[in-house]
């Protein structure tokens, strides 16, 4: 089942160091190759336009007091699927972005793991 | 009489009708001086033209010096003023007016009078006042013959005076100048109520909702206007578009009362301002008259502005909070999960984990002093290295203001070269000190630099592996705070050198 995820690399998006290094531990563990990560928002758009090739991304929703979306529209029109990551609740997301794949902080390997494949459109085993 | 001169022969005829009249006129100014009299009045009055005309009606006549009289005196004016000020005529049916006589020797003494009396209001071409006529009928001799009767035969007894005199007439007079002047006064008690209330009152009438009548509360909530006679869309133009002017008028078509509660009403509360946001509670009520038809809409209501604005601010603190602990339980867990790799050992797993947890907590109190406003790096530096001994410690620099996430990266930085010091550098020897001094550079965009320089201990040797302690140093001075940081393992000792801007602006 982790297989599924082997390889990829996957954009993270997090203004706290301790968090975002939480989330690479975990796409290490899962086999992935993290990208970032993005403290900023700028910076999330810079990587998300640029040459890096990207599988998924994990944006936090809040950046910094920023809202992440510019970028989200960015994976979007590149056709990168990507997961939210959220300390607001499910609540916290405007109409446009409801049923994007979400998870909430604090996160289990597992929730990481089956948001990232449902974003990506991976059949769970 | 300057309006009765002015149409020729008949208003000579019409001045002489007057003077001839056996009715006692007076004719005033708006302000209650004396214009004119005719012969009638001065007659029962004893007085001469010369005497009172130009003088106010009070000063000439002032009911003397009895209990009662400065009561009589007001209920004349107010009657006065009444029909002033309402233009409309209105009367007096009994009232107890002292006036002067002579006696028979010629001294002057005051006699004790009963008047009946009817204010009528002389308007110009535009309706405005100006005079006011009052015409007196002295009733004395009625009153007394009633009095004397009434003592005779008692109140209650129906006397054959009483039948010619109109059959209690006066009594009923009495009465009802009795009930005038209570209920004026309850009115009087009511208008006051409601001029006081805490809450907004106005009363509208008609189909536009013209403003007859509003308290201090209503001019506050609409911005100290002047609203009175004013339709509500002409007064309040603000509200036309707001859907509150066809709640008027569908209480004043239907009758159904209308209540809103917390509704925004964006009204204009200061002259030239862009329109303010107010919630209200209010309810709208139909005034009907005597008939049952609906001829205004009674308003009232509270401004709850406040309330709503108080309880946003909580939801949105809750939101933040709620925000702010999921992000701390995951930077724990964080903490947890990468101490846990560098620990296999559970006891000191423990012991790392919770020491780094007591770093976080630390911040915590001191964000906690200021609300969350900040933190000053000096007083963080002392927080993280208090349990190493402030004396082993040299701590030198300018106050620093640090946002709440930069203060939070700085106590874990801190906290993990101190601790390292402990383990491995200048605090684990006996002699060892640590030197820090930072300073603000460029105020335009203040950079901060930041060194913690190891002196006294045994030389220091780069780690062979990069550890989560270092790794959680180098990556909080480059992801949170933007900035750059030079670990140099010298032979003298271990030193750091930490540079980061401090207008960053994390929540910009």
């Amino acid at each position: 089942m982790t297989q599924a995820l082997s390889d990829r690399r996957v954009l993270i998006v997090e203004d706290e160091s301790l968090v975002a290094m939480l989330l690479e531990t975990i796409l290490e563990d899962m086999g992935c190759t993290p990208v970032g990560p993005a403290s900023t928002v700028d910076e999330g758009l810079e990587m998300a336009t640029g040459a890096e090739s990207l599988d998924a991304a994990l944006l936090d929703v809040n950046v910094s007091g920023r809202l992440v979306f510019p970028v989200a529209d960015a994976l979007k029109a590149r056709g990168v699927p990507f997961v939210f990551s959220t300390g607001y609740g499910e609540g916290g997301l405007p109409e446009e972005w409801r049923g994007q794949a979400t998870i909430q902080k604090p996160f289990t390997e597992a929730a990481v793991r089956d948001a990232l494949m449902k974003a990506m459109g991976i059949e769970q085993a | 009489m300057k309006q009765l001169a002015k149409s020729g022969d008949l208003a000579v005829d019409l001045a002489g009708a007057f003077d001839a009249s056996p009715n006692p006129y007076v004719l005033l100014t708006p302000d209650l001086r004396i214009a004119g009299a005719n012969q009638a009045y001065l007659d029962v009055t004893n007085s001469t033209r010369d005497a009172i005309i130009g003088q106010p009606l009070f000063a000439a006549f002032d009911s003397g010096p009895g209990d009662e009289a400065p009561q009589n005196v007001r209920q004349v004016q107010a009657s006065l003023e009444k029909a002033r000020d309402t233009r409309q005529r209105d009367h007096l049916a009994l009232v107890r007016f002292s006036i002067p006589r002579a006696t028979p020797a010629g001294e002057p003494v005051l006699e004790e009078r009963y008047w009946s009396a009817t204010h009528t209001p002389i308007l110009n071409a535009e309706g405005e006042v100006i005079w006011l006529l009052q015409h007196t009928t002295d009733i004395t001799e009625l009153e007394r013959l009633r009095q004397s009767t009434a003592a005779t035969h008692g109140a209650a007894s129906s006397t054959a005076l009483d039948a010619m005199i109109g059959g209690n007439v006066l009594e009923r007079a009495r009465i009802v100048q009795e009930d005038n002047l209570r209920l004026a006064s309850e009115r009087n008690r009511l208008v006051d109520m409601f001029m006081q209330s805490p809450g907004f009152v106005a009363v509208l009438s008609g189909p536009t909702h013209v403003f007859q009548f509003y308290n201090e509360a209503y001019r506050r909530l609409t911005g100290h206007r002047d609203l009175e006679g004013l339709a509500t869309a002409q007064a309040l133009p603000e509200v036309v578009d707001q859907g509150f002017i066809d709640l008027l008028d569908s209480v004043f078509e239907t009758g159904e009362p209308v209540h809103g509660q917390a509704s925004l009403v964006k009204l204009q509360r200061s002259p030239g301002e862009a329109p303010e946001d107010a919630y209200v509670d209010f309810v709208y009520q139909p005034i009907r008259d005597v008939d049952g038809r609906i001829v205004g809409v009674f308003v009232q209501g509270h401004d709850v502005t406040d309330v709503v604005k108080a309880a946003e601010r909580q939801k949105l603190m809750i939101d933040e909070l709620n925000h702010r602990v999921k992000n701390t339980l995951a930077t724990v867990q964080s903490i947890a999960m990468q101490t846990a790799r560098s620990h296999p050992d559970p006891r000191t797993f423990a012991e790392s984990f919770q020491a780094r947890l007591m770093a976080l907590s630390h911040t915590h109190d001191l964000l906690t002093r200021s609300h969350w406003e900040g933190a000053d790096l000096g007083a963080v530096l002392a927080h993280e290295t208090e349990a190493h001994g402030p004396h082993r410690m040299t701590l030198v620099g300018p106050p620093v203001a640090l946002d709440p996430a930069a203060a939070l990266s700085f106590g874990m930085i801190i906290h993990e070269l101190a601790t390292n010091a402990a383990k491995y550098g200048a605090l684990s020897a006996p002699e060892g000190r640590v030197l820090v001094d930072w300073a603000v550079s460029d105020q335009l965009n203040p950079v901060l630099t930041l060194t913690w320089r190891e002196v006294g201990g045994p030389p220091a040797t780069p780690p062979e592996r990069k550890g989560f302690g270092s790794r959680l140093i180098e990556r909080n001075v480059r992801h949170d705070l933007a900035g750059e940081v030079k670990l140099d393992y010298a032979s003298s000792g271990f030193s750091a050198e930490i540079s980061a801007p401090l207008d960053r602006g994390r929540r910009s």
